[in-house]
């Protein structure tokens, strides 16, 4: 018996021993067991200010067309046209070459100048005189020629003397009058000259070619001139200016609550001058043609559309000065609220210049040779206003490469969390479309079609007061989600806006509104 | 992937700081009721003042003792199933039925050789040698729901998942003398322990959790977490995605530079025919200086993950692109520890055990024994209290059963198979009777066995 129960201890005890080894377990490879998981990371996010993306939905293919940031913050929008500048002496010309022949000692010609500007004072800053003689008398005869209405520094011009024989010629050579003044009676200026015999008798020589006794002036430049203006009409500027808002083809309701158009004329010719209206008219949608009336402009009798141009004073000494006139076209004095509600694309407008319109002969003006009017259009909006289903589209590339690590095999569904954070008073509908790399849509984010990406601020007397979050789950399988992950490589984004309450109350758009968006996942994987 | 990432930091976490007690075998003894029975020679590791009576010489052949256990009703084998050939870690039962915080303790011994002599003048000498491997952690629920159900589940929540855990394996150099005065045998022993391996977090830096935002899913991870190594980390992999623990050679080491003391007493008392009492405190003063590969490891920073952050201007002007590049290797400076070599201490749990039997007959006697432990430190101090009977069957085969209580059951029956064919001891125990034929079915696991020449 006693072996026996030995024997069972025995078998007992190696029982036990083998059990101990086989409960040994080696975890240094350890690795969960089968099971699904659902892990959840974020993915991106991005803040996009108003200020940028005005600047790239409506500048980039607007040149020299500015976006202003106001000290409150609030954008305003200038479409502006070319700065159209009229110098003066493009317009009124002055004598530049001229020969004068003395039939007599003393002749007093008419200088020719501005057209309707009876000439009293000239400045020169350039130009050249020259005097001749040819001697046809039998005597030597000696003497001088004068300019006594040409000074420098107030002494009256005078040639060297010249002393000529008989048959012989003389010139003064080319002087220099530069700095010298004019001062002409009604653009007239007599010349002189002063010849003596031998024996001290004044003669005149005679002019038998009518070119041996004269003189010449050459290239004569103006620094300032001053006279009786006279009536003259000339034309200043026609001009066209780009002013689409919608760079895309898709519709919307855009309705701008204050628009402007600005003229702004920069004058510094000293004598009154009248701008004329040509022309003043937007280009709409379909080409029509929508007139711009306002009653800021006065109307003569003949029904033509003008306004005076401010100008500085010579009674007044404002010589060299700059005199600026401001003219606002806006929904109190025209139709230009209206004309915008039609969003149209362009403004065309053409102004000629009338110097003293009123033909006044008292009239004394100046010009220098820096005078000129300088004559801007633009279009200033404020963004203030409500857009309803105004399009916007946006393509950026994708890169998935860098979750290329997310092994796929064990995926089970990914959801998106895409989440807005919205602080401007702008709604925003859309859609993503996934595209392949020729551009061709391979998928869409959402698929049952565009959808609210983003909901308004809460919005107080027009400006968005706190920020608004809006939260979409877009739910993928595997398959879906790989097909994109592997195929896509950009994102054609086509929004709507729509300004809060559906577009009904005007909303005023600040550069420092902005939109955080962002992007998490969540991934059910199967780990085996 | 973040999922990587945090599957395997929190993975190996996890194997480093709790399974790692299972690289060794799942066996051992809590030693109520081995301490109930002097006659065994191996009792004697439960109070140097027992020697078998009637004995002269006594050579211990090997034993194996384990006493461990999980709180609540976690067993092993809900942790650890076969997956064909593999062995895996399966969370997926055991989640609902986790406290939020949970311990797991393990005490296991390994008895090698020993050997007692009487000596004249009633002195007794005994010497030995043992493996012993202790250890306590206790872990967040969050930290198994984290790896088994991902970060999805638990958003807007902060997981804390850092466990704390002390473990020591070393070996236990022992030489003692008992000598019997009158009817009581007093006994005293010294160990001279030299450490192998040892683990033990800085309850200074016990944190770390991952927080996942609803917003669109940042990811922090916040970690101030510590702790000291002796020959277990040798080093953390930041190349790859999260990091990968980098485990010493789990050898049998017997002599290292991490030594250390303890001792040993105990009284063993006879009183009238049928009476005996006995009371034994163990591993006084027991600690370990680590100086061996001993290194302090340190994790401290917060780190949120945003995703890609595009300037929204760019993004506007179409002069960047949306390239979902996730950059998780800067998830590695996160939980890159900074590793500073120093050493350290640790301290043996403090044991106590007291009895007392009576003898019924000659082959039949009842007992009670009871048992303290207090481990330094933590919340894992036990105790157990038990009621025995023995019986002798026939003279080479005696067993007894007990009844006992501790904290974590109040009714484990015990039961004890001593065979003593001629000189040869040859005992099978345990505590808890239902656990040591199905250890891996059992959140607690009580037993010991072994054998010894009694001459």
């Amino acid at each position: 018996m006693i072996p026996n129960k030995n024997l069972l201890c025995q078998i007992f005890f190696v029982a036990v021993l083998f059990w101990i080894s086989c409960t040994k377990v080696n975890l240094d490879n350890a690795e969960l067991g089968d099971r699904t998981a659902d892990f959840a990371f974020p993915l991106f996010s991005t803040e996009i200010k108003l200020g940028d993306l005005l600047v790239n939905l409506l500048n980039d293919t607007l040149s020299g067309d500015t976006i202003f940031v106001n000290p409150d913050n609030s954008v305003t929008l200038f479409y502006s046209g070319d700065v159209a500048e009229k110098k003066a002496s493009d317009i009124f010309g002055f004598l530049q070459v001229g020969i004068f022949p003395m039939g007599d000692s003393v002749i007093t010609t008419v200088i020719p100048g501005p057209t309707g500007v009876g000439v009293r004072v000239v400045d020169l800053k350039a130009g050249t005189l020259y005097f001749s003689l040819i001697n046809t008398l039998q005597d030597t005869v000696t003497g001088y020629f004068d300019l006594p209405q040409m000074t420098k520094n107030g002494v009256p011009f005078r040639t060297s003397s010249f002393t000529v024989a008989p048959g012989k010629s003389w010139n003064s050579g080319v002087i220099d009058v530069a700095d010298h003044r004019l001062n002409m009676n009604n653009n007239q200026l007599s010349f002189r000259y002063f010849a003596y015999t031998p024996n001290g008798n004044r003669v005149k020589v005679p002019n038998l070619s009518g070119f041996d006794v004269g003189v010449a002036f050459s290239n004569l430049k103006f620094s300032y001139l001053e006279g009786n203006w006279g009536n003259q009409e000339y034309q200043l500027t026609r001009d066209t200016i780009e002013i689409d808002i919608n760079q895309t083809n898709l519709k919307g309701d855009v309705r701008v609550t204050n628009p402007k158009v600005t003229m702004r004329i920069l004058n510094s010719w000293g004598f009154p001058t009248r701008g004329v209206i040509k022309y003043l008219g937007f280009i709409g949608q379909n080409g029509e043609e929508i007139p711009l009336n306002s009653t800021v402009f006065q109307q003569s009798p003949n029904g033509t559309r003008y306004v005076d141009f401010a100008y500085p004073l010579w009674s007044a000494g404002e010589v060299g000065q700059t005199k600026y006139t401001d003219i606002d076209l806006d929904n109190t004095n025209s139709n230009i609220a209206d004309i915008f509600n039609s969003q149209p694309t362009r403004l065309i407008y053409e102004v000629d210049g009338i110097s003293n319109a009123n033909s006044d002969p008292d009239v004394i003006g100046f010009l220098t040779d820096e005078s000129a009017i300088r004559l801007q259009i633009r279009v200033e909006l404020l963004l203030e206003g409500s857009v309803r289903n105004f399009g916007a589209e946006q393509t950026v590339p994708l890169d998935f490469s860098g979750m290329s690590s997310l092994d796929s095999a064990g995926i089970e569904s990914v959801e998106f969390k895409l989440v807005t954070e919205n602080g401007t008073p702008v709604d925003i509908d859309g859609q993503i479309y996934f595209q392949d790399e020729t551009g061709q849509p391979v998928d869409s984010l959402f698929e049952r079609g565009q959808s609210k990406i983003m909901t308004s601020a809460p919005v107080s007397n027009g400006v968005a007061t706190d920020q608004t979050r809006t939260e979409n789950f877009i739910s993928m399988n595997a398959a879906r989600f790989d097909h994109i992950r592997q195929t896509a490589r950009s994102a054609f984004m086509k929004i709507f806006f729509t300004t809060a309450e559906n577009g009904q109350v005007p909303v005023r758009f600040l550069a420092d509104d902005s939109t955080t968006l962002k992007m998490g996942i969540r991934v059910k994987k199967r780990s085996e | 992937m973040s999922d990587n990432c945090l599957k395997k930091w929190v993975l190996r976490t996890a194997i480093a700081l709790l399974g790692f007690p299972v690289v060794l075998p799942v066996f051992a003894q809590q030693e109520l009721l081995l301490h109930s029975s002097p006659e065994i020679w191996h009792s004697n590791a439960t109070n140097p003042a027992f020697f078998p009576e009637e004995k002269k010489f006594v050579l211990g052949l090997p034993g194996q003792a384990l006493d461990a256990s999980h709180s609540g009703s976690i067993t092993y084998g809900d942790v650890f199933v076969k997956n064909g050939n593999r062995t895996v870690v399966d969370f997926g039962g055991i989640i609902d039925k986790l406290d939020s915080s949970n311990k797991v303790q393990f005490d296991q011994r390994v008895e090698t050789v020993s050997l007692g002599v009487r000596l004249p003048f009633r002195l007794a000498l005994q010497a030995g040698h043992a493996m012993r491997f202790s250890g306590a952690a206790v872990y967040p629920r969050s930290l198994p729901q984290l790896l088994w159900n991902g970060n999805g589940p638990y958003i807007g929540e902060e997981l804390a998942i850092a466990p704390s855990a002390s473990l020591a394996r070393f070996n236990e150099w022992s030489l003692g003398l008992s000598r019997k005065i009158g009817t009581v045998n007093v006994g005293a022993r010294v160990k001279y322990l030299t450490g192998t391996n040892a683990l033990s977090t800085d309850p200074a830096h016990a944190s770390a959790s991952v927080y996942t935002s609803p917003d669109i899913y940042q990811l922090t991870l916040n970690t101030d977490y510590a702790f000291y190594s002796s020959s277990i980390i040798t080093a953390f992999d930041t190349s790859g995605y999260g990091f990968d623990l980098q485990f010493a050679d789990f050898r049998s080491v017997t002599f290292t530079r991490n030594t250390g003391l303890a001792f040993d007493l105990g009284l063993h008392a006879r009183i009238g025919e049928r009476l005996s009492l006995d009371a034994s405190v163990l591993d006084i003063g027991g600690k370990i200086t680590w100086d061996t590969d001993s290194d302090y490891y340190i994790s401290q920073g917060t780190y949120t993950y945003e995703g890609q952050v595009f300037p929204g201007v760019d993004i506007v002007n179409g002069a960047d692109n949306l390239n979902f590049e996730t950059k998780l290797d800067s998830l590695n400076d996160i939980f890159k520890f900074s590793r500073t070599a120093t050493s350290f201490e640790t301290a043996l749990p403090l044991r106590a055990y007291a009895g007392v039997n009576f003898d019924l007959t000659k082959k039949f006697e009842l007992g009670i024994s009871g048992y303290l432990s207090d481990r330094p430190g933590t919340e894992n101090d036990t105790y157990a209290l038990g009621a025995s009977a023995r019986y002798q069957i026939i003279k080479p085969l005696t067993v007894a059963a007990m009844i006992s209580i501790n904290q974590r059951n109040a009714a484990n029956l015990g039961l004890q198979v001593f065979l003593r064919p001629g000189p040869v001891q040859l005992y099978f125990t345990s505590d808890n009777l239902l656990s040591a034929f199905n250890p891996a079915n059992n959140p607690a696991v009580n037993f010991r066995f072994g054998a010894a020449l009694a001459l």
